[in-house]
């Protein structure tokens, strides 16, 4: 429970307007920091949704697939320009924005993250690298302006953050490909 | 790989779900950015040019009815701009010398309107036209001195222009036409000029015949 109001208290401080203005107002703040903390919120209040019903999961998420699917949608969805833009101009986008990044993507990441073997993790680590590395090259490549709110320097700013992340994400798996933890215990 | 039918069920769910989004999300997937969804939008509501005080570099003043009876093509500048309005210019220029000149002045006028009235006066629009070979009469440069009759025409044709604090503006750029009775027909790529000049042309040429 504990969790839940965790969650709820960072989900709560995030709509908080001046704070949601703050954090949009920067490129890359917005997509890499109040998106994943919005998911983090979602994360935390998984804990609930999980103690109290368990056989949706059981029965619906019962390999974690589909859950990790709905991540997948919701979170590219946010990684489109358009999303980013109309999430600052078009009120409802907005609130779609504070609800489907903590429960459809932060709380089924929570059941299915448990629920993949270490080959499907380190397959969807794979997937959002190169996603990653994808959108990177998408926002540092393109000249015209592809948010009418942010500046094409922001927009370069971020495309670096996303291949940041990404290279991060090929550190992991490679390390995960070539060491052996066991072995140092 | 998928072992009970509750979970292809919700897969199946969750792909449909997500198709809709996407669907609803991108205008039937054409739209990704902001800017290509202003557009569409724009062509289907065709909003009509409000009436506005523009003041030419000749320090003319006049509203958009002067060119009633004429289309007008439009671009959304600055001059102290020195990275996409001088391509936006050069591309007007080349668009400019492709329609045919018998067409220029009498059944086309080219309009720059500069969003930034308190640096671009007269007598700068007079400089800056000369460096696109504009003739300030069949290619005129004009400022809106009144800023709120500036700020009413940037909103109807969804012109987004953010100040940068270094007297710097960030905002989008294209070919904007407006027919003979002040509305708008078309927003076109700024970097497609054969596309732009042949559209103008055949358009005056269609609008001719009747």
């Amino acid at each position: 429970m504990s969790q839940f109001i965790a969650g709820l208290l960072l989900l709560i401080a995030l709509t908080i307007p001046p704070v949601a203005t703050l954090m949009e107002s920067v490129m890359i703040i917005h997509m890499h920091m109040q998106m994943p903390m919005l998911i983090i919120a979602g994360f935390f209040m998984g804990r609930f949704f999980l103690d109290r019903f368990p056989q949706f999961f059981e029965k619906y998420n019962q390999n974690g697939l589909p859950g990790i699917l709905l991540f997948t949608i919701i979170m590219v969805y946010w990684m489109l320009p358009r999303t980013m833009d109309e999430a600052l101009t078009v009120q409802s986008v907005e609130v779609f924005k504070f609800i489907s990044l903590p429960f459809l993507a932060g709380v089924p990441l929570r059941d299915s993250w448990k629920k993949l073997n270490k080959v499907g993790k380190n397959n969807l680590i794979t997937l959002f690298a190169v996603m990653f590395i994808g959108f990177g090259w998408l926002y540092i490549q393109s000249n015209a302006q592809l948010c009418n709110n942010y500046l094409v320097i922001d927009q370069i700013i971020l495309g670096w953050g996303f291949i940041t992340m990404a290279i991060c994400m090929v550190i992991y798996l490679a390390y995960s490909l070539l060491v052996d933890p066991s072995q140092y215990e | 790989m998928i072992k009970n039918k509750q979970t292809l069920y919700s897969c199946l769910v969750v792909l449909v779900f997500g198709f809709s989004l996407f669907f609803v999300g991108t205008d039937g997937f054409t739209a990704y950015t902001a800017e290509s969804a202003r557009v569409t939008k724009l062509i289907e509501e065709k909003p009509k040019f409000p009436e506005v005080t523009l003041e030419d570099s000749e320090g003319r003043t006049y509203s958009i009815s002067e060119f009633e009876d004429k289309y007008v093509f439009i671009t959304f500048i600055y001059t102290g701009c020195t990275t996409v309005c001088i391509q936006l210019e050069q591309n007007m220029a080349r668009v400019y010398e492709k329609v045919p000149s018998e067409y220029k002045g009498k059944e086309i006028v080219f309009l720059s309107i500069s969003f930034d009235p308190t640096r671009d006066d007269p007598e700068m629009l007079d400089k800056y036209k000369d460096m696109f070979k504009s003739d300030g009469e069949t290619w005129r440069m004009a400022r809106i001195p009144n800023q709120n009759e500036l700020d009413s025409l940037l909103e109807k044709f969804g012109v987004i222009v953010i100040p940068d604090g270094n007297g710097n503006f960030a905002h989008n750029a294209a070919f904007y036409l407006v027919d003979g009775k002040g509305t708008l027909v078309d927003v076109m790529d700024f970097s497609e000029i054969d596309e732009a000049a042949s559209k103008v042309t055949n358009l005056i040429e269609a609008n001719k015949g009747e």
